[in-house]
Parts: C-alpha cells; structure tokens; sequence
C-alpha cells in the first residue's frame, strides 16, 4: 500500500519511522510511518485524536516520540527544539497559531529568526512573499487587531519568510470560511509549484483532503490505516478507513439503544411536567435577546445577538473558529458580562457575569477547553463531580466524605469514567474520561439548558460517540441542548434546527429539512463578509 | 497654613530637587532593570535583595581598593549574583518566583547585616561632577547635572534599556517571553532563557542601584539602608504601565515622596516623622490605587512557563 | 507531582538539602573567622538542651504557627499575602488598644485582647484586599508596602497617650512603650519540668488541626482551593473570586493579628514582656511566612517546621556568647528555605530530562 512509486529513486525530504508517543495510559501514536517528497502535498487525514496533531508535533521538536526515528533528507535527526526543526527547514502552521498578539505582523514574522533584527528587511521579506502569493496583510497592524483569518494569513507568511523544505499546516481550515480555505489552497499550490516544498496537510475534511492533496496517509487511533496516491482515491472506501465503519456520523442520529445510566441519571430527575415533552412548547427555555459584550482575552465579541432555545430539541451553533462561538459559550457559563441585552431563563433574567448564575438558573455547559474553566485539574475526581453542587454531600457546610465516595462511585460507574476512584487526583485522567466527568457533573445537576461547545474536540471515536448518545437522551427527557462547534458535518447530522454565527452574531436559522453543507457554508460566508 | 508654607519652600528650594534626585537616581536604577525583568515576564520581588546586595558588595568594594568606580562594578556584580540565584531557582528549577524572591530578600537581608558586623566595611562618597553649562539651569541644573558622577550611570541604563526591549532581536524575543510564552516557544523562542537573562538585567541594574545609593546617601553601609525602596521600584514600573517613560515618571513621583522628609528637615521644618515616613508607601499605594486598572500589563507576567504545560 | 519517585528518595534529597544549606552557612561563618561547631552546639543547646529552653521554644513557635496557618489561607486562594509582618504588628496594637479600653476581669480581658489582635490584623489584610478586588492593584505589593505604614502607624500610636502610649509616663526620657498588661490578664503558663511555656500552645495546635479540617472538609474549604487552582472554573460554578478572596485575605490576616495578640498577652519575655513597644513584632511574621513556605501548604506540617524555626530563634541567643554574630540564625533560616525548595524542582525537572534523554537515545 506503500504510495508515491515513482519517487523511489529520489530521497524523500523527511521520514517519519515507527514513531510511537504515548501520554499516560492513552497511545496518541503507535508505529507510524510517513514520508514527505518534495513538490508534493500529503494529506494526512484522521479524525479528532486519531493522533495527527501528535505526529506533526513530533515532527517540529514539540512533542518526544517514545520510539521511532526521524529522517531529513536522509539524515537521521534528533528533533528535540522547535529551533532545530526551523534549522532543517521544517515549517508549521499551528491550530492554534504561534502569533504573539500584542506584537506587531512584522515583529511576529521576525520572531523566531536570527541575526541582526532589521524591520526594514522583514517588511521587505514580507512584501516579497505578499507580491508572490497576493496575500495582503499590513505588516504594522497589531495581530492582536487582526481578524482570525488575517491571522492566519500572518502564521503563513511567517512560514514561508523562512523559505521552508517543508511546510506543515495543522487543521489550517478550521478557522476559515470556505471561501477563505479556497484560497489558502491555491496559495499552497502556488508555493509548492514555486518552491518545490514537501506539504503535509493535517486534516479531518475528506473533501478537502480530496481536493488538494497529492498522496494522503489515513490515520486512526494513533495507527496509520491507510496510505495511497489521492487520483488513485475512491471517497466511500477512505471515509471507511477514517471511521473504520461504514457510515460516520448519520448512524448515531439514529438514536440507539438506550445507556443504563440514563434511565438512572434522568427517568428520576425530570420534573412531570416536562416528562414526555419532545416537541416545542410556548416559552423558550433559553432566549437571548441582542446581546452584545466583549470577549475574554482575544476572543470575538458578541454582536447584538439573538436566539431562542425551546425545551426537547437539539439546536446547532455553527460557525467558524472565531466567529464569536467561545464567547457566547462563555456567556452561559457566566464568565463574561454584558454591555447590552438580556439573557433570559425559563423566562427569568439571569445577570451575565454574575458567579454561578448561569448555573443556578439552570444552564449547564461543557466547555471548549475543559482545562479552561471545565475541571480542576489538581482536586480530586470526587470533589469535581461534586463542585457544582456540593450541598448534595454536605451538611451545615461539612463534607460527609463517605457519602460523597459513594455517590461518586455510582457516577463513575455509570459514566464509565475509567480511574482508579473518586479520590484519584483529576490530573491522572485521560482527556476522553475527564470529559466523562464533567458530563456526569453537569448533568447530575438537571438542567434545564445543556450547552455544548465543542464538546468532542480532541477526543477519541468512542469518547465522541458517548457524548452524542448522552445528548439525545437528554433531549428525550425535555432537556435543550445547545450545540455549538465549527465541524458542520456534526452539526448537520445532529441538530433539529441550525444556527449560523458570524461575527459575534447570528446571521441565519434553518430546519433540518433545507439544511445541507453547501447552504450553512454559504451563509457563513455571506456572514463574514458582510 | 504652616504646612502650606512649608510646602512652598520646599517646592521652590533648589536643595527639593537635589534630594528628590538622590532618590530618583537609587528607584531608577532598579526600576528599569525590574522594567526589563516585567517584560519578559516575571515579578521579580528580589530587587529589594539585589539593591541591598549591590549597596554591600560595593562598600566591600570600596574597602578593598579605596576607589568608588570598582565600588560600582562591584555593587554590579552584587546585584547579578542574587540575580543569578533567583532566575536558576525560579526559571530553571521552575520554583514559585515569589518564593524565591521573598526568600532572597529575607537571606541577603540577614547575610549583609551579620557580615557587616564581621567585616565592617567603610566606603566614601562619591565626588560632584558638574556639567557645565546645564548645571546652571535654575532648581534642577544642580539636581540633574550636577551629581555626584555615578548618578549620570542612569543616563546612560536607561536608553540602553529601550533600545535592547525595542530595537533588537533579544528584546523582541523577550518582549514575546513576557507576552505569550506558549507562542513564543512555538516559534523557536528559548523563553525561560531571555527571562533569566531578563532578571540578570535587573540584577545588574539593580546592583548598580544599591552602590550608587551607597556612595551617595550612606558610605558607611547599613542593612537596614534600603529598607522596602525596592519594592517602590515595583510599584513605578506598574505605575508606568510598563512603558520606560512612565516607569521613570513613577521614580521621580516616589522619589519626590521618599525625599520630601529630607528636604523638610533641611529647611528646618519640623513635621510628623511618622507620618513623613509612612508618606512614600501611602503615596505609593495611593498612586496604584489610581492607576494599577487603566494599564496593561505584558499578558504573562508572573506566570511561570513550562513546555507542555498550559 | 511525584510520579515514580520513591519515598526514600525524597527523604535522602530533603535530609541532602538541608546538609548543603547547613554547609553553606558553615561555610559564610568560617570564612569570617568564626567557628561553625560552637555555633551548631549553642543553636541545639539553646533551642532544646538547656534548661527551660524547649519550653521557651515551644512558646515562640506559636505565634509562627498562627501566621503560618493564616499564610496558607490566603495562598490556597491563590493569593500572595506577604505582609504578614505588619499585619501581626495591627493585630497587636488593637490587642493593646481594645484591651485597655475594655478592661473586664482576666479571662474576658484577655478573649477581648485576642478578639481584638484578631479583627487588627484582619482589617489590615483587608485594606490589601479591596485594593486588589476594587482597584486592580497586585496584593503581592500592596501587603509588602502596608508593612512599612503599619510599623509607622504604631510608632505613630505609642507617641499617643490617647492610642497605646502608657498613661502618665514622663516622654522625653523613656522608651516609647504600652502599658504592662495586668499579671491576671495574662495567658496562663504550664510548667513542665522546668520548661515554661503559654497554654496558647495547645490552642495553636487545635487551630492547625480545625483549618487542615476546614481546607479538606468543609464546602468553603473546597470552594477556596477551587478558586486558587482554576478561577475560572470556580467563576463558573460560583465561587466568587472577590467574596472569597476578601475572606481568604481576612482569615489570614486574622491569624497573624491573633498572633500579634498572642506574643503580647502570652509570650513573656520572648516578646517584649507583655508590653508593645518598637520593634515588638521582630519579624516573627516574616518568619511565619518562611514556615508556611517550607511547609508547602500542608498544614499538619507547619507546627513542625515552627518549631524548627523557633529553635533557630531561641537558639540564636546562645550563639553570641561563641564570638559569631547571632544574626547568622536568620542566613541559616533562609538558606533552609531556599535549599528545601530544591527536592520538588529536582524531581521534576529530572522526570522531564529523562523523557528528552530516552527521546535522543532513540535518534
């Protein structure tokens, strides 16, 4: 299965060899194998925690493989430092950017170099490399000012002043439009036809890996699965290899069987009233009304934005990477505050910002990053299942440590999360299981509301396919669920109604029934450039 | 009324200017070298060590070679040795920086005051330079350019201070340390290493400080003689809001405080010691009060950086 | 986080540590002429061995107990309080204050005296506190510049006769110093084999063990170490940051003003003989501070450490009788901290090391 042939006789610009990584108990990489030939993109294509991101780090110093070896250019090397990668020629586009915002563009592009720091020569580079490929970008702008998309512009330009062997990019799409993605690869084209360079392209879009790509390595649970020339592609057998079953995602909106701790965790919490409730009823359980407010940090600002959540559905939060997802996700989970608009309840204004208010109104989140404000990573198992609502295992303020095991090791059981028990310090869990913890928490709190931000970013099929079973059930008991994430095709398969966010705001709704990928890509488009 | 008078003297006696200067000169030292320190990221406390440090080495200094320019390196390398200390214990050992900070202040504090009483060393104050021409301005011409030689060190610390953080590629790097290290780090940054170097910076300058303050104020040294001025060193730079220019401006206001008792009693006015005592720290807190919520500070500053670790 | 190191191995690099810190101090004590054994045998002789001394020790551990016990407080909310010098000074001028204000017969006076120390030194932390949450300003500077205020403040006060100063005292010719507190009012003394020490021991000890309780076992405790480990979490389930890091800098100012309190009406003739005057709090709070330090936020390990601590003081009175400055005691105190914050940073950097050396190995 081995691909690229025809380039036996050439020595390949970098090889990977059995590079193995573990962290923890979890296996990211398990003995793979991959090579980058020059004037080529490799797609290497997998789903979330399919062990790509892992892999690429290995390449440019940030991650030490356990075992395997690397070659450049036929050299084996030790790639211990991002500098020795930059040395070699090794350049990568990061997911989550390597830009300092409060520098400027050309201060960033300089970052990293060496020698004698001369502005003019950079924004000379810059110029260079902006007349080359048309990527325009004022190189005197604070990045911090930039949108994501100019951003990201920045990160590339910043790769390719270094005139890299090979070029790296990391999930470069998920913060772009489709017409911003389009362009990024053309412009990719353009350097690898111009300088020859060896391309890998993380990614987990079949179609774009499809469409850009020369040979593509298809990785699942830290192997490599497949590995094959893209014209010699048939699009269903690689999106089986990908999942490793038939169909990805349309299955499980099927709705399966129902999980034991369901019937324990909700069959006994929901209130009669709402029992049975699958359809719409009068008033929304969550109504935003033209919120606007500022962001955490660098994050996109809210913008006048509106929507209404009705008790039993599951409604879809698209959108590309800052288009202000994470800030209305924050804004349920109380932490940031509002300049203007309201924020109502089961009909009842919450205040915005206020600790825990969002919570106690009813409005449980599982947050993007669970690191962030999901779990305390230096307390215990048992104390983070409990922190939301400590007065369950307490008395006049005293913990009653034996009834707190004990609950504690129901939800672990139930939940399947795996440690070695409720006083297992946070720390020692695997990513997918400290997710499992705080969808045990949230829900065991009933709420009324369950707001999902990007709930399955970076965790395993298993993990993912959890979560989704988690939601539906919800739903069925009369829960709302607000889906925010930027994988469309998630959205699509899972969501009764879908929202489209651009620029802090909503800029269209429509039904399962008219959705489609084209539609939602289109209106987020329209919306970012509007 | 008394006090408004008093006031009024002060303000308009030549002498205000000279002591206001003898202060500004000890609070700029350490304050641009704890700039430099911010910017990369850290709250370095131990400028308080580093100045005290700085004072004693130099008096050791003086005492060995009887001449106040090896003083000065010495009062240098005093200042870089706690430097050292605190940026392998906080930076490489990955310690808590306060810690270690507090630790080194409480250390040099007991160190310099029990090798005092063993050594006894006697140091001298340093000759006036005036510059001609300059030093005839009226009220500050004698402050300004017509100090004791040491002081016009700062003339020169300063700048290089501005240009290092914004005109070359260490201060970029480090500029990026202080801001976003996980980024910086990503783009083949060596963090924690322009952060130690950061903290040499402020060890040095500081150094310098603590002989200059020596060979000016005490010659005859006393661990006692710095006495929490370093950490309005501190507080100027967040005073500033960690620009150069504002950070200066923060040591002449503390230094106008530090030395108001001074030039009160030099006039001959006689006020509540305590409360004249007390007036820099107040001044000082006041000032923070007021500003600390309207700047910004480098993104990172205080958080410690570890490959891996978010 | 001490995966994969055994606890022989942490014993060894702890008892290696406080060896380098000794030697460092032998080393300092040599090379200005002095001897080190001498000195080594005067700080056991007079910490422990002499008569009466342990008893001695033990009353001076108290109060860095209670200082310590405030530290952590404050620093589980992720706060660094570092002013607790002059917090402890504030407790002690309310004791006095309160104190001979109020009267009342012995055992009330003295609930009053410690009451009082109590809300002193907790109002001073407090000031600190809404400086941080209503203003922005970093608490690691503004407690370290109150130090200063609080010891002029005082000074100020013992000039007064209507504040501390000793009613009918002639000025011009005595030390500035507060009225003795009554013999009745003082903390009772137990004497155990001809060691003295305050009952306030046994009450420092019970306070250790009921905030090792309240961190690990109450909801507040809970809350507060949430809050100082993820604020944002905390935020979002809601732990106010402000609430509790208000309460947090409180308690623990609390605890050194009970301290401040407690060297006055119990520490005889350790501290200023159940008097205020200047110098009276002789950096005990700084002191308290290293214990909470080197205890590294374990509270059943800081009634340890202070003893330590207070031996190294008790023990420094004896040291100048040997020709060597008795100041080397306070050199030795922070070499110990400084080496005893090496165990854990060798640790870790060692586990990351050997990751890296497997990595290059491989290549």
């Amino acid at each position: 299965m081995r691909g690229a042939g025809s380039h036996d006789s050439e020595v390949p610009v970098v090889e990977l060899c059995g590079i193995t990584k573990r962290f923890g108990d979890i296996t990211a990489c398990e003995q793979v194998d991959l090579t980058l030939h020059r004037g080529r993109i490799h797609g290497i294509l997998g789903e979330n925690g399919a062990g790509k991101s892992t892999l690429m780090k290995g390449l440019i110093g940030l991650v030490l493989p356990d075992a395997g070896l690397i070659r450049v250019n036929g050299q084996i090397c030790a790639i211990h430092d991002p500098l020795i990668a930059a040395e070699l020629g090794i350049a990568m586009v990061h997911q989550h950017f390597s830009l300092v915002e409060h520098l400027t563009v050309w201060e960033n592009v300089a970052l990293g170099e060496s020698g004698r720091l001369n502005s003019t020569e950079v924004r000379r580079s810059i110029e260079e490399i902006v007349d080359l490929y048309g990527l325009e970008v004022d190189y005197d702008a604070q990045v911090g000012e930039l949108s994501v998309g100019l951003r990201q512009r920045v990160e590339i330009i910043k790769c390719l002043c270094r005139d890299p062997d090979v070029l790296v990019l990391d999930e470069p799409t998920s913060v772009l439009t489709p017409d911003e993605s389009a362009e990024l690869f053309s412009t990719l084209r353009e350097v690898v036809a111009e300088k020859g360079s060896a391309v890998g392209l993380v990614s987990h879009k079949l179609d774009e890996v499809l469409s850009v790509t020369d040979e593509i390595t298809v990785m699942r649970d830290g192997r490599v699965v497949a590995s094959m020339l893209t014209e010699q592609v048939e699009a269903g057998h690689l999106a089986k290899a990908m999942v490793g079953r038939e169909v990805a995602l349309s299955s499980l909106s099927q709705g399966s069987e129902e999980p034991e701790s369901f019937k324990r965790v909700f069959k006994q919490q929901a209130s009669p009233l709402r029992v049975g409730v699958a359809g719409v009823v009068d008033t929304p359980v969550l109504q935003l009304e033209g919120v606007t407010g500022r962001g955490r940090g660098q994050a996109m600002p809210l913008n006048n934005l509106s929507l209404e959540l009705y008790a039993g559905e599951i409604v879809g939060v698209a959108g590309v990477a800052g288009s202000g997802q994470r800030t209305l996700a924050d804004l349920l989970s109380s932490l940031v505050s509002l300049d203007a608009g309201r924020v109502l309840v089961n009909g009842t204004e919450v205040l915005a910002g206020k600790p825990g208010a969002m919570a106690k109104a009813g409005v449980a989140v599982i947050s993007e990053d669970r690191h962030d404000s999901g779990v305390v990573l230096e307390m215990s198992v048992a104390e983070n299942l409990f922190m939301a609502t400590p007065h369950r295992v307490a008395r006049c303020g005293v913990i009653n440590q034996a009834q707190a095991h004990r609950i504690a090791r129901e939800m672990i059981n139930e939940f399947s999360i795996s440690c070695s028990g409720p006083e297992a310090p946070m720390w020692s869990l695997s990513g997918g299981s400290r997710q499992r913890v705080v969808l045990a928490r949230e829900l065991a709190a009933s709420p009324d509301v369950l707001v999902a931000a990007q709930p399955t970013g970076g965790l395993d099929v298993g993990a993912i396919e959890y979560i989704i079973e988690c939601f539906q059930q919800a739903v069925t008991t009369g829960m709302a669920v607000l889906w925010i994430s930027s994988d469309l095709e998630e959205i699509l398969s899972l969501s009764q109604r879908m929202l489209v966010m651009a620029e802090g705001r909503i800029v269209g709704e429509m039904s399962k029934a008219e959705a489609s990928l084209e539609a939602l890509s289109e209106l987020m488009d329209g919306g970012s450039q509007r | 009324m008394n006090f408004v008078s008093a006031a009024g003297d002060v303000f308009s006696s030549e002498s205000t200017y000279i002591n206001c200067m003898l202060f500004a000169g000890l609070l700029g030292f350490a304050a641009t070298g704890e700039w430099v320190a911010e910017r990369s990221g850290t709250l370095n406390i131990s400028v308080e060590a580093m100045l005290l440090n700085g004072a004693f080495a130099g008096a050791v200094g003086y005492h060995l070679f009887d001449w106040v320019g090896v003083a000065m390196c010495f009062g240098a390398l005093g200042g870089w040795f706690i430097a050292f200390l605190q940026a392998q214990m906080s930076h490489r050992l990955t310690a808590d920086q306060f810690v270690v900070g507090l630790t080194l202040n409480i250390l040099v504090l007991g160190l310099t005051g029990f090798l005092d009483r063993e050594i006894q060393p006697k140091a001298a104050f340093a000759a006036r330079l005036e510059i001609p021409l300059l030093a005839e301005l009226p009220w500050v011409g004698q402050a300004l350019f017509g100090a004791p030689w040491p002081f016009y060190l700062l003339y020169g610390l300063v700048p290089l201070a501005w240009w290092l953080v914004f005109r070359t590629r260490w201060g970029l790097e480090l500029r990026a340390a202080g801001e976003n290290p996980q980024s910086a780090d990503v783009s083949g940054v060596e963090v924690n290493l322009r952060r130690r170097q950061g903290i040499y910076f402020a060890g040095i300058a500081s150094g310098l400080g603590g002989a200059y303050f020596l060979v000016t104020r005490l010659a005859d040294f006393d661990s006692s003689a710095i006495g929490g001025r370093g950490f309005i060193a501190i507080a100027a730079v967040v005073f500033g809001g960690w620009t150069l220019w504002g950070t200066m401006a923060g040591c002449v206001l503390f230094a106008g405080a530090l030395s108001f008792q001074l030039s009160l009693q030099g006039l001959g006015y006689e006020f509540n010691t305590e409360l004249l005592q007390a007036l820099p720290f107040l001044v000082t807190i006041g000032a923070m009060a007021v500003f600390a919520r309207r700047v910004r500070a480098p993104v990172a500053l205080a958080q410690p950086f570890i490959r891996g670790l978010k | 986080m001490s995966r994969g190191i055994r606890i022989n191995e942490w014993l060894l690099m702890y008892v290696l540590s406080v060896v380098v810190a000794l030697g460092v101090s032998s080393v300092v004590v040599e090379a200005t002429g002095g001897d080190w054994w001498p000195v080594l045998e005067a700080l056991v002789e007079g910490s422990l061995l002499a008569p009466g001394r342990w008893g001695e020790t033990l009353g001076v551990a108290v109060p860095l107990v209670l200082v310590a016990l405030g530290t952590v407080i404050s620093s589980k909310a992720g706060l660094v309080n570092i002013g607790q010098e002059g917090q402890l000074l504030m407790g002690a001028a309310f004791a006095v204050y309160f104190g001979f204000l109020l009267g009342g017969p012995g055992v009330i006076n003295l609930v009053v005296v410690m009451m009082a120390g109590a809300l002193g030194g907790a109002v001073w932390a407090s000031v600190a506190g809404l400086l941080r949450f209503w203003r922005g300003v970093p608490e690691v500077l503004s407690t370290l510049l109150l130090v200063v205020v609080a010891s002029q403040a005082v000074g100020y006060g013992l000039k007064q006769q209507w504040l501390l100063l000793e009613p009918g005292a002639d000025r011009g010719n005595r030390n500035q110093v507060s009225q003795q507190l009554a013999s009745g009012n003082r903390v009772p003394r137990l004497d155990f084999f001809g060691n003295q020490f305050p009952v306030t021991v046994f009450v420092a000890v019970v306070l250790a063990l009921l905030v090792a309780f309240m961190l690990a076992r109450t909801v507040w405790g809970m809350r507060l170490r949430m809050l100082g480990h993820n604020h944002m979490a905390a935020h979002r389930v809601g732990v106010s940051a402000t609430s509790y890091g208000l309460a947090a800098l409180g308690v623990g100012g609390a605890f050194a003003g009970l301290a401040g309190a407690a060297m006055f009406a119990g520490g005889g003739f350790s501290f200023g003989n159940y008097q205020l005057g200047p110098g009276f709090a002789d950096n005990i709070g700084w002191t308290g501070l290293l214990v909470a330090l080197v205890a590294r936020e374990r509270v059943l390990v800081v009634p340890a450490v202070a003893f330590v601590f207070a031996g190294l003081r008790t023990g420094a009175g004896f040291v100048n009788s040997t020709g060597v400055e008795s100041r080397i005691t306070e050199v030795v105190q922070a070499l110990l901290v400084l080496a005893l914050l090496l165990p854990p940073a060798v640790v870790f950097l060692r586990t990351r090391r050997q990751a890296r050396s497997v990595a290059l190995l491989k290549a």
